[in-house]
């Protein structure tokens, strides 16, 4: 910086007017009252993503052509981005704020797309920390527990995994059909896992071949035994051997087992398992519909999966109910009456009630029942508390029991697979916590992203010295500078053509190509984080934002607190802050 | 070689000798055919000048001092109304230190609206930071011209010459032309120290606080009075070389006078006659030719009148509520000497009304009747 | 094509947010060092900083209110006569100094097509003095001299209209907001021989009563609005819009300022009116 310059007589002057140096000594910061400082947020997609994922991280890296890199990223808090990109319902696209500006980034495509990627690459994941002589246990191989195993591995633990099935992925496996998720590519991301040291026992039930008493050796137990027993109906003949759980006939289709198809099926239930079984019966060769009891509008399927389904040709008849299951001169028919909305029950939706009178028969030749799912708790420890399927637990994923940690959906949480992953993840943040006897309590402060509770892996493993600032604020659309962003339409993906779905089990959804993803992957506006737009360097009227090892520095000598930099910044990674006294 | 020019051409010739860079001038009588001339040397290619025709006499003194910040030599001209209305940049010029040369043709200035010759324009500028010159003939002004360059450069003040209206600016007289290679010799080529450079970026004429307004001021004084002696150098330079020196003043037969006639510009040419003829009658009067008035050059006036016992100061200008400008210096310079002269103040001339040898008798006559000189100024040669 | 370095320094003298040195530290990155300009009196008289100190790196000249264009057109004959024949010569005035007392100079100049860019920095009023209005401050706005219950009667003055009518080989009206697209149009200024104006648009929050950080936001509703439209003029008649406007009522520029916060609706409405009828004529001469 340009010194002061003293000039003690007349003599040491010049006798031009003329300049001899420069105003950089002037130090115009002493000037401000406020001043700015940069602060990156959270961005809406990664607060809401139950698995913590940095998605705008990837979005930047992906954005850049670097969509292995992205995949790194995703793998520090997720081994199923191939699952998750293909079955997840997006809490991300929901949230992102380019979904009140025009269109939602297609995030879970992008997702796809990576691990796609990934896979054509050969991409593999490494272990992070040195080996530790403590030994855990997963009971359950579906996304719960093969997530948290997946986790204890990366950290240096031995980890044992039970499967009461005989194949690894729980639901995944044997509950999403194949032309939603391909077992290649499931069993591809399982054995990533596998090759981190992981080991299972399938055909391995909790509370027959596995008793609370073998998990002596191991230093901490999961639980993550996920919901495969299907509700009832509660009406009469729905124990006839022509009624079947939808669960049941998704789960001995995937494992290749016979399977009774009668041609006019009937699948009752609006969510994704009676879709799942409904297409997968009209692949199989028989003709279903599909009776659900309030509007579309409640369905709790994917609306992608209700629009397929539909082009497919399955009929779904809305504001139905089965009334009971009966065989009248040997045809099989089901019973059932019509409804109207009454007033909303405890979840918000607007319950239905019947219109007496309305009532009427449809010939069929199966049903199936897809209403939902319960876990089967029966053999659980009586300490654990189970209560209505559920076992308690805290924040931490820990039960009652000391060193007993539990997750998916037999806690009380979402049922979606990426609560799934999240939930396996914490536990095994926790379960590392307990095994190496340190403070649980301060942790999610420094790892949390955002209001929601999720967490992330990559802080967690990182030195709490070494993790970057991260302010707790997420942003908002409101929050952005959105006179910096032109309206963009929105990338969808291609899907299978009709012809070449029928009879079928290939992937319906085919994705995007290159450049296609990294295009839609700069529709992100990186809500929250610097992406080094320069916005703020550009327009700083005393060049006081200056470079430095290509980052933006503010240097405090000279910025005079206006204010310029925090507001043009489009993306709220600024923040203008009183001047400390 | 001699020609026969008028006062204006002369002007014009000695900006030419001088290689002149860059000339900016607005129209304005009786200057007009400095300028005019100026051009056709320019057209003729005798003179390699930039000429910008400027819409006002303001920007022509704006636009030559920017082109001397630039650091080439630039001239100027013009008379009255132009001169007042550059006043403001009369001072940014000499404030700037630039060593600009403008030739002003003294003209009354209006109201009441008058195009002919009267002093007053160029005096009431005398505390613009301008070193000023009288010529009294138009071989002097070519000189003086000439002069000025070299003296505006070595002490960085802007010089004005100034020349009478119509009586030297539209009248031909016999001017020797110097020779162009010798005046390169004397005159050689304008080399600042500091200039508007890309090489060397400065700013110039810097805004500036109480801390250094004075001493900048300081310097600018010092420098004017140090322009006495560098005036008066040049001038004998000038005069060893091309054979004609003026010096800063001109004793004529002031020996044992009782009564020296103190005049500026081309009345002198009139005063010398009138001298001769009382001389011829037996008046002791003597004539002082004040060339230089900016600085005042106190000292070689007191050498030829400090035991003199009247000077008849003879004054072609006004500043109003106090009288003849010249008188009011000379009053000025020589107020704590114990020995001095009695000065007795004329106006006479103003508005181009002719300044006659019997106004000048009259003028000396008046000095020898009065004992002691009025306060207030005389004016002589009004109507009735 | 433009200076990667910056050629301005820290530590100037102007207000927290000014626009008019956002103006100058791009129109010197797109002129470069080769460059020579003289600054008559205007906000950047003082914001260079005093003596013995300067905040640019390249020449300049200080120089009296009215003389802008002479100063710089003599500057131009200088250097030409020097033999320098490359070195860009500007004149940095502010509205003041264009519009009002300056633009005798600046017709001079211009009727001479002197070679010079001429850049007139707008903030809109005589703000070095104290916010006092001049012909460039537009109609209805408060200042000094124009109380709020006796607001500026007349419209601002069109000197683009005027300098077009001089038939320059180029002018122009850039605004801070769109810095791109300024430092492109000086560059153009450059390489033409002759007389070029550039008015660029600067916002001033201490005399348009806005926070500081909203010079950038107000300078780009300026353009969005069509109160303030960026378009160039060649050889005085043929007009190129250069940025189309989004439409923004003028309203939302209003809001943010506080010079403008005695208008009342059927003010607002009247502005609009002239505004989307002064742009429908711009619009119909770029279109000839």
């Amino acid at each position: 910086m340009a010194e002061q310059i003293i000039l003690r007589t007349e003599k040491d002057m010049p006798y031009q007017p003329i300049s001899l140096g420069s105003m950089e000594w002037n130090r115009t910061g002493t000037w401000r009252y406020l001043r700015p400082r940069f602060d990156n947020k959270i961005s809406p997609c990664n607060e809401s993503c139950p698995a913590g994922q940095d998605i705008e991280g990837a979005m930047v890296l992906i954005g850049q052509g670097k969509v292995l890199e992205a995949w790194d990223l995703f793998q520090e808090e997720s081994p199923f981005p191939g699952v998750c990109g293909r079955v997840c319902y997006h809490p991300c696209e929901s949230s992102c704020n380019r979904g009140e500006f025009d269109e939602a980034v297609s995030i879970n495509a992008l997702e796809r797309f990576m691990a796609d990627m990934a896979f054509k690459h050969g991409r593999r994941v490494t272990v992070k920390k040195e080996k530790k002589k403590e030994k855990v246990a997963v009971i359950g191989s579906g996304p719960a527990g093969m997530t948290c195993a997946y986790h204890l591995a990366r950290m240096g633990y031995g980890v044992t995994v039970f499967e009461a099935l005989p194949v690894l992925g729980g639901m995944l496996r044997v509950g999403i059909p194949e032309y939603r998720l391909p077992k290649k590519i499931l069993e591809g991301e399982i054995d990533r896992i596998l090759e981190l040291g992981v080991t299972t026992e399938v055909n391995t039930r909790f509370g027959e071949s596995l008793q609370q008493k073998d998990l002596k050796e191991y230093a901490a137990v999961f639980f993550a035994l996920g919901n495969h027993v299907s509700k009832k109906l509660g009406v009469s003949g729905e124990d006839e051997d022509w009624a079947m759980s939808g669960v049941e006939f998704l789960r001995k289709v995937s494992l290749g087992k016979e399977v009774p198809l009668g041609k006019k099926m009937v699948i009752i239930g609006g969510g994704n398992t009676a879709l799942d079984a409904a297409r997968t019966a009209l692949r199989l060769g028989a003709k279903p519909s599909i009776l659900y009891r309030r509007t579309r509008e409640e369905m709790p399927a994917f609306p992608a999966e209700i629009q397929e389904a539909e082009e497919e040709g399955i009929e779904i008849s809305f504001l139905v109910s089965p009334v009971r299951l009966l065989v009248e001169r040997g045809q099989k028919k089901l019973e059932c009456v019509k409804n109207r909305l009454g007033p909303p029950d405890e979840d918000g939706r607007r319950r239905p009630v019947e219109v007496k009178g309305s009532n009427y028969f449809i010939e069929v030749d199966q049903v199936l029942t897809a209403i939902g799912e319960d876990a089967d708790l029966a053999t659980l420890p009586k300490k654990l508390g189970v209560q209505d399927s559920i076992i308690p637990t805290d924040e931490r994923g820990a039960t009652k029991l000391e060193g007993t940690f539990a997750g998916g959906d037999i806690i009380h949480q979402p049922h979606t697979v990426v609560h799934a992953i999240g939930s396996g993840k914490r536990a095994a943040i926790f379960i590392d916590c307990f095994l190496r006897k340190q403070k649980w309590e301060g942790v999610f402060d420094s790892i949390r992203l955002g209001e929601r509770g999720n967490l992330s892996m990559r802080r967690y493993l990182t030195e709490e010295k070494e993790r970057p600032p991260l302010s707790p604020k997420t942003v908002l659309l409101k929050d952005l500078n959105i006179d910096y962003f032109e309206h963009k339409k929105r990338k969808k993906t291609s899907r299978l053509p009709m012809g070449k779905r029928q009879g079928t089990f290939e992937e319906v959804n085919l994705g995007f190509p290159e450049e296609t993803a990294v295009a839609e992957a700069q529709r992100c506006f990186n809500c929250g984080v610097c992406n080094l737009c320069d916005n703020c360097y550009i327009f700083c009227p005393d060049v006081a934002i200056r470079k430095e090892n290509g980052n933006n520095v503010i240097d405090y000598d000279h910025c005079k607190g206006c204010g310029i930099c925090v507001e043009e910044c489009p993306r709220d990674a600024m923040v203008m802050e009183e001047e400390g006294r | 070689m001699k020609k026969i020019m008028v006062g204006n051409h002369a002007v014009s010739w000695g900006v030419m000798l001088s290689r002149a860079e860059v000339v900016s001038a607005y129209p304005i009588t009786p200057q007009t055919s400095i300028v005019e001339e100026l051009s056709v040397l320019c057209a003729d290619g005798k003179l390699k000048a930039n000429f910008i025709p400027v819409e006002s006499e303001h920007s022509a003194m704006a636009c030559v001092i920017g082109a001397a910040a630039a650091g080439v030599r630039t001239f100027t001209a013009t008379s009255s109304q132009g001169l007042a209305l550059m006043h403001e940049m009369l001072h940014w010029a000499s404030g700037s230190r630039l060593p600009i040369v403008m030739a002003n043709v003294n003209r009354a200035l209006g109201a009441p609206f008058n195009i002919w010759g009267e002093q007053s324009d160029s005096l009431s500028q005398r505390d613009t930071g301008w070193i000023q010159i009288y010529c009294e003939s138009n071989q002097e002004v070519l000189d003086t011209v000439i002069q000025a360059f070299k003296i505006a450069e070595k002490v960085l003040l802007p010089v004005m010459v100034v020349l009478d209206a119509f009586v030297l600016s539209h009248t031909a007289e016999p001017v020797d032309i110097p020779d162009a290679h010798i005046v390169d010799q004397f005159l050689p080529a304008f080399k600042p120290e500091f200039k508007l450079d890309p090489q060397n970026p400065r700013s110039f004429a810097c805004f500036l606080t109480p801390d250094f307004f004075m001493e900048f001021r300081y310097k600018m004084q010092r420098a004017m009075l140090e322009s006495e002696a560098v005036c008066k150098e040049v001038d004998g330079q000038f005069g060893e070389i091309f054979g004609r020196g003026y010096g800063l003043v001109e004793a004529y037969r002031c020996e044992g006078a009782d009564v020296v006639l103190m005049t500026a510009g081309a009345v002198t040419s009139t005063a010398r006659v009138a001298v001769d003829a009382l001389r011829e009658k037996g008046r002791k009067v003597g004539l002082l030719k004040l060339r230089l008035f900016r600085p005042f050059p106190k000292e070689d006036i007191l050498e030829v009148i400090r035991k003199v016992e009247k000077v008849a100061v003879l004054d072609r200008n006004l500043s109003l509520g106090l009288g003849g400008m010249f008188a009011h210096e000379l009053r000025a310079a020589l107020c704590n000497e114990k020995v001095r002269p009695r000065i007795y103040n004329y106006i006479t001339g103003l508005g181009g009304r002719d300044t006659t040898l019997q106004i000048l008798n009259d003028v000396v006559y008046q000095t020898y009747e009065q004992p002691e000189p009025p306060e207030q100024s005389i004016w002589v040669g009004m109507r009735g | 094509m433009y200076e990667p370095r910056e050629l301005m320094h820290s530590g100037h003298l102007a207000c927290a947010g000014c626009g008019a040195t956002i103006a100058m530290r791009y129109t010197l990155k797109a002129l470069g060092e080769q460059t020579v300009i003289a600054i008559p009196a205007c906000c950047w008289s003082i914001i260079n900083g005093p003596f013995p100190y300067t905040s640019i790196k390249v020449p300049l000249i200080h120089t009296a209110f009215e003389t802008g264009a002479s100063t710089a057109s003599g500057i131009k004959a200088g250097l030409d006569a020097r033999g320098d024949k490359e070195t860009t010569v500007a004149a940095w005035v502010g509205d003041g100094g264009t519009f009002d007392i300056g633009i005798q100079a600046l017709s001079g100049a211009a009727e001479r097509n002197d070679d010079i860019i001429y850049f007139c920095y707008d903030n809109e009023a005589y703000m070095n003095t104290g916010i006092q209005r001049s012909s460039a401050t537009p109609f209805a706005t408060w200042t000094t001299t124009t109380p709020s219950n006796h607001p500026k009667s007349q419209p601002k003055k069109n000197m683009m209209e005027i300098m077009a009518a001089h038939r320059i080989p180029y002018a122009a009206t850039c605004s801070v907001a769109f810095p791109d697209d300024m430092m492109a149009k000086i560059v153009k200024a450059k390489s033409i021989r002759g007389t070029k104006f550039i008015h660029i648009y600067s916002p001033c929050p201490t005399g348009w009563k806005s926070p500081s950080s909203l010079a950038i936001k107000v300078a780009r509703l300026a353009v969005h609005s069509k109160i303030f439209p960026l378009y160039e003029v060649e050889n005085g008649d043929h007009y190129n819009i250069n940025i189309a406007p989004k439409n923004v009522p003028v309203e939302e520029y209003f809001r943010l300022q506080g010079r403008f916060s005695h208008l009342n609706e059927e003010q607002i409405r009247g502005i609009q009116e002239t505004v989307d009828r002064e742009w429908e004529r711009l619009l119909k001469k770029a279109l000839e």
